[in-house]
């Protein structure tokens, strides 16, 4: 039942400017179909979805509609000078007890989304570390996340974050700068894939084509 | 509670179909609707203008049943169920006619609480259009601070005047100039009542 309780809220605003596509990032074709409708798929039991949109609203919406009509979107203008914080804090007027925080760049296994769909605590999703520059997380021995930090850390911050919507603060800058206040939080170990680059792109379709996993 | 008051814009964001096409459709005038509709949309001919133009096609259908039909227009039930539910704090601002939309208002319980666009009439046909009303100008009207809803490029000035601009694209795509000044947008009149509800 706690999907009842629950908002998601993926951020599309941004542009893929990184992988040369002119479009927003969500919208890339991985195996037949764009990432946001990947992630929809996923969510088909979530009744309130909020999409962020800013560049190329218009294409978003076309592409989501095609799928399901029964999302809202919520606008960030500013999505070339502000974060992902700015996008999340977008999508949380109204919303429920507790709320998910999902890029639309990122793909995630779908066991692993759906464990923190239905969790019943604020938990934070975290993987190998593996990206360039990545934002790390300190886990405690219980754990849960005390630290974020570029310099040391045992996982990775993927974006994906489940938490009391009363106890977040709008913001600006990225989503675990929101996060920073509210520590001590369960961290959850996940699977995912972020696509930044030509090389990620192409990595992610092998992925997603090995039922998300690794090739062996 | 919060102080918002809540402004519709009428034409396929209450109503679940086109007005004046829908009308045409019954003098057999829809293609010369569609045309200047179109011509409207990609902005060669101006609202006001559009509208003269477009009253002018329908002037010679008897008042009383235009304003029987738009009475009877389906709506977006959930959105129209806010307005009634709400009706001391929402207002219609449409470019509509008061002698062809009266009735609807009526229905809507917004009797008094719409703002339109004004013809005189004799013998029951339209004697001439006295007044077409600018959203722009009438949105500055309000003190108080606004939700617009709406799906036009003439609804743009409005949503961006209002505190919070939602578009609404469950009957036409929200159009491009509205687009760049929303806040939210929802393509479900369901999801888009509970949303307004959480403004309240």
């Amino acid at each position: 039942m706690s999907k009842e309780n629950t908002t998601v809220i993926i951020s599309c605003a941004g542009m893929g400017t990184r992988l040369g596509i002119g479009m927003p990032k969500a919208l890339v074709n991985v195996d037949g179909k764009p990432m946001i409708i990947r992630q929809l798929e996923m969510l088909q039991d979530c009744s309130d979805v909020r999409i962020i949109v800013g560049f190329q609203a218009d294409k978003v919406i076309e592409t989501v509609k095609s799928f399901r009509k029964d999302v809202m979107f919520a606008f960030n203008y500013d999505y070339r000078t502000t974060g992902t914080a700015a996008s999340f804090s977008k999508g949380l007027t109204g919303a429920r007890t507790y709320v998910v925080a999902l890029d639309g760049d990122l793909l995630v296994r779908p066991d692993d989304l759906e464990w923190v769909l239905n969790a019943e605590e604020e938990v934070i999703g975290g993987t190998t570390p593996s990206t360039d520059n990545p934002v790390l997380m300190t886990l405690d021995q219980e754990h849960r996340v005390i630290e974020f930090s570029r310099e040391r850390g045992q996982l990775e911050w993927t974006g994906l974050a489940k938490m009391r919507t009363d106890r977040l603060t709008p913001g600006t800058g990225h989503v675990y700068q929101m996060l920073e206040p509210l520590l001590p939080i369960r961290a959850v170990e996940i699977h995912t894939k972020e696509i930044d680059t030509v090389n990620d792109y192409e990595n992610a379709v092998k992925w997603v084509r090995n039922h998300y996993r690794d090739a062996e | 509670m919060s102080d918002y008051i809540f402004l519709f814009d009428l034409d396929s964001t209450i109503t679940a179909r086109e007005i004046l096409p829908e009308i045409s459709r019954t003098v057999g005038k829809e293609k010369e609707m569609r045309e200047i509709t179109e011509k409207t949309m990609q902005g060669i001919v101006p609202f006001k203008e559009s509208f003269l133009r477009r009253v002018e096609l329908l002037k010679d259908i008897p008042v009383t049943e235009v304003n029987q039909m738009v009475a009877e227009i389906p709506l977006n039930e959930h959105i129209a169920e806010f307005v009634r539910e709400n009706h001391d704090r929402c207002y219609v601002v449409t470019g509509n006619l008061d002698i062809w939309i009266s009735g609807l208002m009526k229905r809507l319980d917004m009797k008094g609480h719409y703002y339109c666009s004004k013809a005189s009439v004799t013998e029951n046909r339209i004697d001439r259009v006295i007044s077409v009303l600018d959203k722009h100008l009438t949105t500055q009207q309000f003190v108080q601070p606004a939700v617009a809803v709406g799906d036009g490029d003439n609804d743009a000035d409005m949503a961006r005047l209002a505190h919070i601009g939602i578009g609404f694209g469950g009957v036409r795509d929200i159009a491009p100039a509205l687009l760049q000044t929303i806040d939210y947008a929802f393509l479900d009149d369901r999801l888009c009542a509970d949303f307004l509800r959480k403004l309240l």
